[in-house]
């Protein structure tokens, strides 16, 4: 399953006690069904929310996201968790897994949300954790593994509902460089098997550098699409 | 993984549990004791019967009295099977007694404990010609209940008189006996039909000047009790029987210090009756067959009605309905205090609750925007920490109810410990499913109430928490 992604304007700003903040300016891009996208920037320039807005996590304020040509804007508080469910899957830096489930549960905790039912869950959370080779790891909790065990947990339960994006918010930011390596491997593998558009966010050049289209975000702007740095550091590289 | 979540944080879990469980108790345990000590006041003011419960007298209604709890009777009238069968067609009649009490010659009980006699001065029984009391010399008429005293006055129990006096036996239908105003006291109810077997009354420990609290001394002990029969220019002779004291009890079916079946009474009445005129006139016999119907209503509410038919088929009745609406009013006021005492315990423990709540919301945002991030609904996340707060209500709500319980009967023991010190009868306590079922319904409920907030914070809070600060 792949998705178009089509980010046209977007534009957000979030209260704070001065006043209005503005993190995205006007930011556009393109994804094509299959690629593979990664977010670079300093801090603060927008990149999370990006992500947050791309997959679902808070309603647009203003322009336009399509995925998949379903505009994100249009969709109401239960539409967005529909299309969280069914259409992205998300990686965190912090795992995001639950502390008090299993690595097995924490999967089938996706497909659950789905109505899948418990036998058919139970099945498919093997057949994840064996794809991404903790298949013997099914009844530790998160605190009884690894860092890279824990991302490759939480890639497998980001997979579950086999998504049309997926989105990666530092996924090796708290990662060694051999346990990183594997992550990223692994999400790569799995996203290109199945077709799955596949944006990172990321600090780290190495990472961002395995993407095929690379958009650096300063102060909520990216490069046009055509290159050009408006602001000397923004742009896009394919 | 609500389990999961309330033993992640088991202190607060523990905690919050322990305020819900002893909220649960506080109110298990006073609605209990209230309860029980109502059924106990109401007990007391029916003498152990039903509430619903009529006393027909052997009279005619005074129309005067007729709304009166204790009614004054009019003239005598003769209650016969006729009459009782009438009572017992009436509407809204669950059932009807007979009770006959006859005049009885009483000795004092001649198989003594290890107490001597102490005569209290000026209480000598009446033995005057002509009364009751002047039962030596009379004459076996036959069976085994005929012998005379002994001229020679037997040890008595107690403090109290051991010569004759006059006074009455109350027979009553014993196989019917917990529909009765009887409340046993020590030992047992003598047998069904039986004519070898009666139950002492407190009336008589008085009379023997034994306290209450040493009723049981008086089991087992022989009683000398005559049937009197006038045999004219004032001689009179007794119908002498030996009846076992098989127990104690209070009672308000009829006028008498003694307690035996209605069969022995009939007993009592045909040998009295057969002196003719001084039956009534010496002994106070009425001629009638029973000297009184115990009537039971359906339905406490419908006391005055029965009554009043009971009334129109023209006989004096008495019951206790005002005396006992007004026991039940501030009876259920107490109840209502101590509810709300235990009430507010729970709303207090519901506040722990939700504070508990509050905090978990806090510490779990980042949780929470995962959950929601993989598909959970606002709703979703609502139901996980109301669940949770059900949770907690229901554990604590079935602790507290079974201390609650524990508690009452603690509290019974020792209630009864002291009734026992006093010769009283004892409390059975009376611990409601009905009242579980609250204190743990109640419980889970009130906690379901108080995680309502938390939770639609919970639900509000917004999915980007997922990826803050990350």
């Amino acid at each position: 399953m792949t998705a178009a992604v089509a980010v046209r304007d977007l534009t957000h700003r979030y209260r704070t006690a001065t006043g209005q903040l503005t993190v995205l300016d006007g930011i556009s891009l393109d994804i094509d069904a299959g690629g593979y996208l990664a977010l670079t920037g300093p801090s603060g320039a927008g990149k999370t929310t990006l992500l947050s807005l791309l997959g679902g996590l808070e309603p647009v304020q203003s322009g336009r996201v399509e995925v998949d040509g379903v505009d994100l804007a249009g969709l109401s508080s239960d539409g967005l968790a529909h299309y969280r469910r069914r259409t992205v899957g998300f990686v965190f830096q912090h795992y995001g897994l639950l502390d008090t489930l299993t690595a097995a549960e924490n999967i089938e905790l996706a497909r659950a949300l789905s109505g899948a039912p418990p036998r058919r869950r139970r099945q498919e959370a093997e057949e994840l954790l064996g794809a991404v080779g903790l298949l013997r790891r099914g009844d530790h909790l998160p605190h009884q593994l690894s860092g890279g065990e824990r991302q490759r947990v939480a890639i497998a339960r980001a997979l579950a509902n086999s998504p049309a994006l997926l989105l990666a918010d530092e996924p090796t930011g708290n990662l060694d460089e051999e346990a990183a390596e594997r992550v990223l491997a692994l999400l790569e593998g799995q996203a290109t098997d199945r077709g799955t558009t596949l944006v990172v966010v990321t600090h780290n050049r190495a990472v961002a550098a395995r993407a095929a289209t690379r958009i650096r975000l300063v102060a909520g702007r990216s490069g046009r699409p055509d290159g050009t740095d408006p602001v000397g550091e923004a742009g896009i590289w394919s | 993984m609500v389990g999961r979540e309330l033993r992640r944080r088991a202190g607060r879990s523990v905690l919050t549990v322990a305020a819900v469980a002893v909220a649960a108790t506080l109110l298990t345990a006073l609605v209990t004791i209230a309860g029980t000590a109502q059924t106990r006041v109401l007990s007391e003011v029916s003498t152990g019967g039903p509430l619903a419960g009529i006393k027909v007298a052997a009279a005619a209604p005074d129309p005067s009295q007729v709304d009166q709890d204790n009614a004054r009777p009019g003239p005598p009238k003769p209650l016969d099977d006729a009459a009782l069968a009438r009572i017992r067609s009436l509407r809204d009649v669950d059932a009807a007694y007979p009770v006959l009490s006859v005049p009885v010659v009483v000795l004092a009980p001649v198989r003594v404990p290890a107490a001597p006699a102490v005569p209290v001065p000026g209480s000598s029984p009446p033995t005057s010609p002509g009364s009751p009391g002047a039962a030596n010399g009379a004459v076996p008429t036959g069976g085994a209940a005929t012998a005379a005293p002994a001229p020679a006055e037997p040890p008595a129990v107690g403090g109290g008189p051991a010569g004759p006096y006059g006074d009455s036996l109350v027979g009553v239908p014993l196989a019917d006996a917990g529909r009765l105003p009887l409340t046993l006291l020590a030992g047992r109810l003598p047998a069904a039909g039986s004519q070898t077997e009666v139950d002492a009354t407190p009336d008589f420990l008085d009379r023997l000047h034994i306290p209450q609290k040493s009723a049981a001394a008086l089991v087992g002990m022989t009683v000398e009790m005559g049937f009197p029969r006038g045999f004219g220019r004032g001689a009179f002779r007794a119908r002498w029987i030996h009846p076992t004291i098989v127990g104690v009890v209070a009672q308000d079916a009829g006028s008498g210090q003694m307690v035996g079946s209605l069969e022995l009474a009939a007993v009592g009445r045909d040998w009295t009756a057969a002196g003719g005129q001084d039956a009534a006139t010496r002994f106070g016999l009425q001629p009638t067959t029973y000297t009184g119907v115990f009537v039971v209503a359906d339905r406490l509410d419908r006391v005055t009605t029965v009554r009043t038919r009971i009334t129109a088929v023209g006989y004096a009745t008495q019951a206790p309905e005002q005396l006992i609406a007004s026991v039940r009013r501030y009876v259920r006021v107490v109840e209502i205090v101590l509810g709300g005492i235990g009430l507010i315990a729970l709303v207090v423990a519901a506040l722990g609750i939700a504070n508990a709540l509050f905090a978990a919301v806090r510490e779990r945002r980042r949780e929470i925007g995962v959950l929601k991030a993989i598909g959970a609904r606002d709703r979703d996340v609502q139901r996980i920490f109301l669940l949770e707060a059900l949770t907690v209500g229901a554990i604590g709500g079935v602790i507290g109810a079974a201390a609650g319980a524990g508690v009452a009967a603690l509290v019974g023991l020792a209630v009864n410990r002291y009734l026992a010190a006093q010769g009283v009868a004892q409390l059975r306590l009376e611990i409601s499913v009905v009242v579980l079922a609250v204190a743990v319904i109640g419980s889970a409920a009130l906690a379901g109430v108080a995680g309502v907030v938390p939770a639609r914070r919970a639900a509000r809070l917004p999915a980007r928490e997922a990826v803050a600060g990350g």
